[in-house]
């Protein structure tokens, strides 16, 4: 058994965080299955086709993190893509914004094939400087100038938002390796989808127990003071908690542990506020319990440049 | 059954002879394959209340009408037995007149041909349907009619109502398509990924209601699938 872990590429780090996932996720699921059988109600029903999605979820994230790095990177870019594909029938486009949308899709794989290629300056500069001229410029030319602006704003900003921060992900298999760290990138990534997700849940979980003043009730009356405190405490401590993925140190760990925690409750509000302006409340039926693909990943996608930039800054600059 | 629809193939003259094997393993590889892994991967079309286990016989199939992709999203929810056996019923005077359309549609849609006027041809569309239908084929029906205006649901009109008030034992299967008219709509060519729901609803059967009734009755429950969805998404 452990020649064929060690065929698989796995070290202890990755043993551990994949044991801790598993155990949280079956705890969670018995607990919903009591819940539901004693106190059957609306938000138990919820909770369990919830943790059943997370079961998928982590899955598929743990499968394709760790086969090859190749294909990490092509889920990355599938979850880009199935972003944007989500995202662009919300903005009402016309028939002839379609073909620009045809160009915002193709620089998903040309914005990957850099990080892959390690092409570190173009990576950084393609989306905000080069696509933020191409693609206004590309709707310009269609010669149709009514509501134009709203385009030029919303069509580069889509990549911003789902494109690039998610792409620095596929960065992290670039970086040198470091002396004594073993869990490599996979043991990053599997430690930022690790403190997201659990701060989705805690963030939920406070606000449910000992939510009462809401931060932005004009927004997402869900979201409370007490959720984003306890949950950004909660994943400071378990991002120091499970450093054993990072090279970091106590501090620095709950840096990083802080800061994404931060961040994704932004990506959360951010999209938050855009589904409320559109008038939905969620953005697709991908996820049952969750909604669409944007509704889960608003915060992983935030949270996964401030994540890289920490990472390089602490251990590589 | 294989004998009688051959005689029956040939007594009318009209209807499509039973597929070869070439042909149903085509059908299977293209819409259980091909279009379902398009449409699921590239496309974005999420498959919500599809059934495995259907109605083992002859199925009258409707929806909403707004793009091309719609007959082939309907084909990819078909049973794959009954893939050869289901045709889809497109317009004559839009597909019959180039020879590369009809083809496509009779070969790879698997899509019978009829007039949308009255009195064009010699057989009635809807005694032509029947016949389908007794010789024990499933439909894939637009009651619409037309692809009409983007995203939204013309009145049905009634070949539905005929077609099952004589036939009651034949189970109506309502499915809702939202979105699908984003990708490929009217008047374009090329295929942009936008997504979609493919919401499939329980089977009516209908024992004696009248075709008023019948016709009603379908486009009511096709309206309460789209409302349905648009509620659970309200904030």
């Amino acid at each position: 058994m452990n020649k064929l872990i060690s065929a698989w590429g796995m070290n202890a780090e990755i043993q551990w965080v994949i044991f801790i996932i598993f155990c949280i996720l079956v705890t969670s699921s018995i607990a919903w299955f009591i819940l539901v059988r004693v106190k059957p109600s609306k938000l138990a029903t919820e909770l369990q086709v919830r943790t059943r999605s997370w079961w998928v979820m982590c899955a598929c994230f743990i499968v394709t993190t760790l086969v090859h790095p190749v294909v990490t990177l092509l889920g990355l870019m599938y979850l880009s893509y199935a972003l944007l594909r989500e995202m662009y029938p919300l903005l009402n486009l016309d028939a002839r914004e379609r073909n620009v949308v045809l160009v915002c899709y193709a620089a998903v794989p040309i914005q990957y094939g850099l990080a892959y290629f390690g092409m570190k300056t173009l990576f950084l500069a393609f989306i905000p400087v080069f696509m933020f001229v191409f693609i206004p410029f590309m709707l310009v030319v269609r010669g149709e100038t009514k509501g134009i602006v709203r385009s030029i704003s919303l069509m580069p900003y889509s990549l911003i938002a789902w494109v690039y921060g998610m792409s620095h992900l596929a960065l992290l298999f670039q970086l040198p390796e470091l002396q004594g760290f073993t869990a490599g990138p996979q043991g990053l990534l599997l430690y930022l989808i690790f403190l997201v997700g659990m701060n989705d849940v805690l963030q939920f979980a406070w606000g449910k127990t000992l939510g009462k003043r809401p931060v932005l009730p004009t927004v997402s009356p869900n979201k409370t003071w007490e959720g984003l405190i306890g949950g950004v405490l909660s994943i400071t401590l378990i991002a120091v908690a499970m450093r054993f993925l990072t090279p970091l140190n106590i501090w620095q760990a709950a840096i990083t542990g802080f800061v994404t925690a931060v961040a994704g409750f932004m990506g959360d509000a951010i999209a938050s506020g855009i589904k409320r302006d559109i008038g939905i409340k969620n953005s697709g039926h991908a996820i049952p319990g969750h909604g669409g693909y944007l509704d889960r990943l608003d915060g992983f996608s935030a949270a996964a440049a401030p994540f890289f930039h920490l990472i390089y800054l602490f251990c590589y600059h | 059954m294989k004998k009688s629809e051959k005689r029956e193939a040939n007594t009318s003259g009209h209807l499509p002879v039973a597929a070869s094997w070439r042909r149903r393993t085509m059908l299977i590889f293209l819409y259980k394959f091909f279009w379902r892994a398009i449409l699921g991967v590239v496309i974005g079309l999420r498959y919500l209340g599809v059934k495995k286990e259907q109605h083992d016989g002859p199925v009258i199939y409707i929806a909403n009408h707004n793009s091309h992709l719609d007959a082939i999203a309907m084909m990819t929810v078909v049973p794959r037995h009954r893939l050869h056996l289901t045709h889809s019923v497109a317009a004559q005077d839009f597909f019959g007149n180039s020879f590369f359309r009809k083809w496509s549609m009779e070969n790879l849609v698997n899509a019978v041909l009829i007039s949308r006027k009255r009195g064009d041809q010699e057989v009635d569309p809807i005694e032509f349907l029947d016949g389908l239908l007794q010789a024990g084929r499933s439909l894939i029906l637009f009651p619409e009619g037309t692809r009409g205006v983007p995203g939204s649901m013309g009145d049905f009109k009634r070949g539905v109502g005929h077609l099952a008030s004589r036939h009651p034992g034949i189970p109506v299967i309502p499915i809702y398509l939202d979105g699908l008219y984003r990708n490929l709509p009217k008047g374009r060519a090329m295929i942009v990924p936008f997504g979609g729901n493919l919401i499939m609803g329980d089977p009516l059967v209908f024992s004696n209601e009248d075709l008023n009734e019948i016709t009603a009755r379908t486009q009511e429950a096709i309206e309460k699938m789209a409302q349905d969805l648009s509620d659970s998404n309200q904030i």
